[in-house]
């Protein structure tokens, strides 16, 4: 297969948001500040409004033209330009100028007078009693209506946000259990990493329309919030997205759009800003977390209760934080079957960079823990991880919650392939580790829309708010076309994404894009052959049903007639489009814990087997396999690309990937001091096995694949290091340092 | 800004003569001058591989080099491979890129090993792809289109 976007992108042709230009456009540059938690009294920018080339300069005081200059998801906490320094990075001014250089010189001469706070660097210094709160007043915020057993709060007590509990069963199945066992879990946070960095071009036209060019992975949401922001209605906004050079979730919501459609509505100019690999490391990054788990268990095995505790470091602002608390406590039972369980995630503010949205969006850091626990479970009572898991897993349809979407996987099987593939056998100084990822995929609250469209020729036009950020949407949903209408998918053609022209979709995000907006494109192309088919038929004189649309002509029978001699004798030389609309939403239902039923569960083991070098404490992983259910691959290589890539995402993760604080300042703010995997870090056995059962709800069974594969993978790592050296790491990344305490403490317990 | 200094050098094989800044980087000449987008700034400190391009054949960083250090050399970039290279052509053909933003860097690096070493064994494919970061596909599709690649223009010389 060749995916829809290949020519472009070898090529060097395909455009990207970072390419964009206009004429007269100025370059917006930010003065991030450099206190950890501060006031600002006053700022002087009168020397770098004086610079030459330099037509804007803001600050926090200039934005009372603006009806309501502050962003967020549930929560709307996060100004434009802050008078309150909640992070070191924090924007204090934004300068727009001829060039970047001015940009920069103009930066240089801004005097910012600051009164310093106390600084609360983490969550221990966050929650402790005395704590200064990082909001003196609570932030306007929303919690959203939830399902049985779920509950959300905002700003239970000062520095934090937003709670999230979600409980089932009878907290009394504890008191029935053989073993209780409690284990903690500590999980540090990784920066996206995205290549294309955050960067738009906003400008604002006579007539009143905001443009929007933006590297962004949600243009609808996005439009809203900057209608909100301005004061204007939709209808005055125009979002465009051409590719996206990686989001991995950071590129959800407002980043760099408010400021740079203010300073171009300021300065009469367009506006590009584009921020810089550093400061994407301060703009958006994982969640770090600590996880307390809690699990009862009768002695034959079979799991009965769990409790978990997430506290969530949400950095300075909410950013997606409630959301990723609701999917870390709701995903913390993992693909069990409990008598009882009671989760809770909370996302405690610490003057760090803000947290957001991540792949694996909160389940990353629950499935680390519980699928570490399950091992140390099996080792605790002595029996084989494997066969624990096999006793507990949840059966194809069976629920995961009561009101939920039965199970839609046989999850042993998946386990079973990747066991099969790594050999049940160990190889002298080997050790052998698996873990299961599971996630509900596809959001909750996800409207997708989608239109297509075909000329006399045959040649088709799909237009859906799928953004294609290197997951191969474009290609699996030009896949979807083609198989309803019989064509190549070459014939299809996707169409730029405008908010003015592209039919409305929630956002690129959730794993959502073949389960939900592929179910839209699919009921979009189905209603189109069924207008060629009933005007075919009304043309030949045969009922439509007997008709089948192939290459763009009808069969009937082993006659086959063209449509386009036929379209245009009918509609005149000129011609005519064929157009449809296709619509699909998981429908709400109080009964279901996050207000809709889950349009599909995402399942992915991993395999790893390692070795771990005593005198160093390195761990070499000689082999990572890895497989999801794909339920039905639309496009196998694209399938490939999202397992494979996730899963060397989460072996950063597992060995030495962090973002390394030291009271509010981060360390490795750039990709020499930031490790990420390099084509070296590759086992030596690197696979992911092609997979699918055909139970999703997608088109012909398909399911969401995008980011199972990076969920399992640390613990996968982490068990196999237990096997290989006796020894339990339960903080990541799983570095020599952690390593060499953990056989010294390994030694101390055998003496 | 600093004083313009005159450059010549051979772009894409088609010699060019202009005046640049001494402080102008290869790769903003690129877009700016010529309108060449291929070479992509990501982390902007020659440590990701992004903005690959070739200078007298070598592998460099177009946002970490000035315009001025290729007088006299020849540069090529992704524009100048024509899109259907057999380098470009093993990596459609096996899909070995996602979002595309390493592509160009990727596909260059590719091409100058190639040349050095028409039969690179794996592990030789896989030291050169190290000095280039892709977020996106975790490499080993890479690996197979370079030596697919490689097989194909040595079965095109047999």
């Amino acid at each position: 297969m060749i995916r829809a976007d290949a020519a472009a992108k070898v090529a060097g042709t395909a455009r990207y948001t970072v390419d964009a230009a206009a004429p007269g456009m100025l370059h917006a540059k930010l003065l991030r500040s450099g206190r950890v938690h501060a006031r600002v009294i006053a700022v002087d920018a009168a020397a770098a409004r004086a610079v030459p080339g330099v037509h804007a300069v803001l600050t926090a005081f200039d934005l009372a033209p603006v009806p309501m200059p502050v962003y967020g998801y549930y929560i709307k906490d996060q100004p434009i330009l802050t008078d309150h320094v909640r992070y070191r990075g924090d924007p204090v001014a934004a300068v727009a100028a001829e060039t970047e250089a001015a940009a920069l010189a103009a930066l240089r001469l801004i005097r910012v007078t600051y009164a310093d706070l106390p600084a609360v660097p983490d969550i221990a210094a966050a929650l402790a009693p005395d704590a200064p709160a990082l909001f003196p007043e609570a932030p306007f915020g929303i919690v959203p209506a939830y399902g049985a057993g779920a509950a959300g709060r905002l700003r239970p007590v000062p520095n934090v946000c937003f709670d999230f509990t979600y409980t089932r069963g009878a907290p009394d199945a504890f008191a029935a259990c053989d073993h209780v066992w409690e284990d903690r879990f500590s999980f540090p946070r990784m920066t996206h990493a995205h290549l294309e960095p955050f960067v738009c071009l906003a400008r604002w036209h006579a007539d009143g329309l905001l443009e929007i060019e933006t590297s962004n992975q949600n243009p609808f949401p996005l439009r809203r919030e900057l209608g909100r922001i301005f004061g204007i209605p939709e209808t005055r906004i125009a979002v465009r997205v051409p590719f996206v050079g990686g989001g991995f979730g950071a590129k959800n919501n407002c980043k760099t759009e408010p400021l740079a459609a203010l300073l171009a509505q300021v300065t009469g100019r367009p506006v590009r800003l584009c921020l810089t690999m550093e400061e994407g490391f301060l703009t958006n990054t994982q969640h770090a977390a600590t996880i307390r788990l809690r699990t009862g268990a009768m002695a034959d095995g079979t799991l009965v209760a769990r409790s978990a505790e997430v506290l969530l470091d949400a950095g300075a602002y909410a950013d997606g934080s409630p959301l990723v608390a609701e999917r870390a406590a709701y995903r913390a039972a993992g693909p069990y079957r409990w008598a009882h369980v009671q989760a809770a995630a909370a996302c405690v503010m610490t003057n760090t960079a803000p947290a957001g949205p991540f792949r694996g969006f909160g389940g990353t850091q629950v499935t680390w823990a519980g699928e570490s626990q399950i091992d140390m479970i099996a080792r605790r009572l002595g029996r084989d991880p494997l066969d624990l898991r096999r006793q507990n897993l949840l059966a194809p349809g069976e629920a995961y919650a009561p009101g939920d979407t039965p199970l839609d996987s046989d999850v042993a099987a998946v386990m079973d392939l990747v066991a099969d593939a790594m050999g049940r056998s160990r190889a002298p100084g080997r050790g052998l580790g698996l873990a299961i990822g599971f996630k509900d995929g596809g959001g909750v609250n996800k409207p997708a829309q989608a239109r297509v469209k075909a000329n006399a020729a045959g040649d088709v036009w799909l237009a859906c708010g799928s953004v294609e950020m290197g997951q191969g949407a474009q290609t699996a949903m030009a896949a979807v076309v083609a198989g309803v209408l019989g064509c190549d998918p070459g014939r299809v053609t996707v169409a730029p994404i405008d908010t003015r022209h592209t039919p409305f979709d929630q956002g690129t995000n959730a794993s959502s894009g073949v389960a939900v907006m592929g179910r839209a494109v699919q009921a979009a192309a189905e209603g189109l052959r069924d207008q060629v088919l009933e005007f075919a038929a009304a043309r030949l004189g045969l009922p439509a049903s007997d008709l089948v649309l192939v290459d763009w002509a009808v069969a009937h029978g082993n006659e086959r007639r063209p449509l386009a001699p036929m379209i245009l004798r009918h509609f005149g030389g000129t011609g005519f489009e064929f157009t449809a609309e296709g619509f699909w939403k998981q429908p709400n239902d109080p009964a279901a814990p996050m207000g809709s039923p889950c349009p599909f569960w995402e399942v992915s083991v991993a395999g790893a087997e390692v070795s771990v070098d005593e005198g160093t404490g390195r761990v070499t992983v000689h082999r990572l396999i890895v497989a999801s259910d794909a339920g039905h691959a639309l496009a196998p290589d694209v399938v490939r690309g999202q397992d494979e890539g996730g899963a060397l995402m989460g072996l950063g993760q597992a060995l030495f990937e962090r973002m390394l604080w030291d009271g509010g300042t981060l360390v490795n703010i750039d990709p020499l001091r930031y490790r990420m995997p390099m084509a070296e870090d590759l086992p030596a056995d690197f696979r992911s096995l092609a997979h699918a059962q055909g139970l999703g709800p997608g088109p012909g069974g398909a399911k969401g694949v995008g980011e199972g594969a990076i969920l399992p993978v640390a613990a996968a790592i982490a068990n196999a290091i237990d096997d290989a050296a006796g020894v339990r790491i339960t903080a990541l990344p799983l570095s020599p340092d952690r390593v060499l305490a953990a056989l010294a403490a390994r030694g101390a317990v055998d003496d | 800004m600093t004083a313009p200094v005159p450059l010549r050098f051979t772009l894409n094989a088609r010699s060019q003569t202009i005046e640049v800044p001494t402080s102008r980087v290869l790769s903003d000449l690129l877009t700016e001058t010529f309108g060449l987008h291929g070479a992509r700034v990501a982390c902007g400190r020659g440590l990701c591989g992004a903005c690959t391009v070739l200078v007298d054949g070598e592998p460099r960083a177009a946002c970490s080099t000035f315009a001025w250090e290729v007088e006299g050399a020849i540069v090529e970039t992704i524009e100048g491979l024509g899109g259907a290279s057999p380098v470009q052509a093993a990596f459609a053909a096996v899909s070995a890129f996602q979002c595309g933003y390493c592509t160009p860097g990727m596909i260059l690096l590719a091409t100058a090993l190639l040349r050095a070493d028409p039969d690179p064994c794996r592990a030789t494919v896989r030291d050169w792809l190290s000095s280039n970061l892709c977020r996106c596909t975790g490499y080993a599709v890479i690996e197979e289109a370079v030596l697919a690649a490689a097989a194909a223009i040595r079965a095109a010389r047999a």
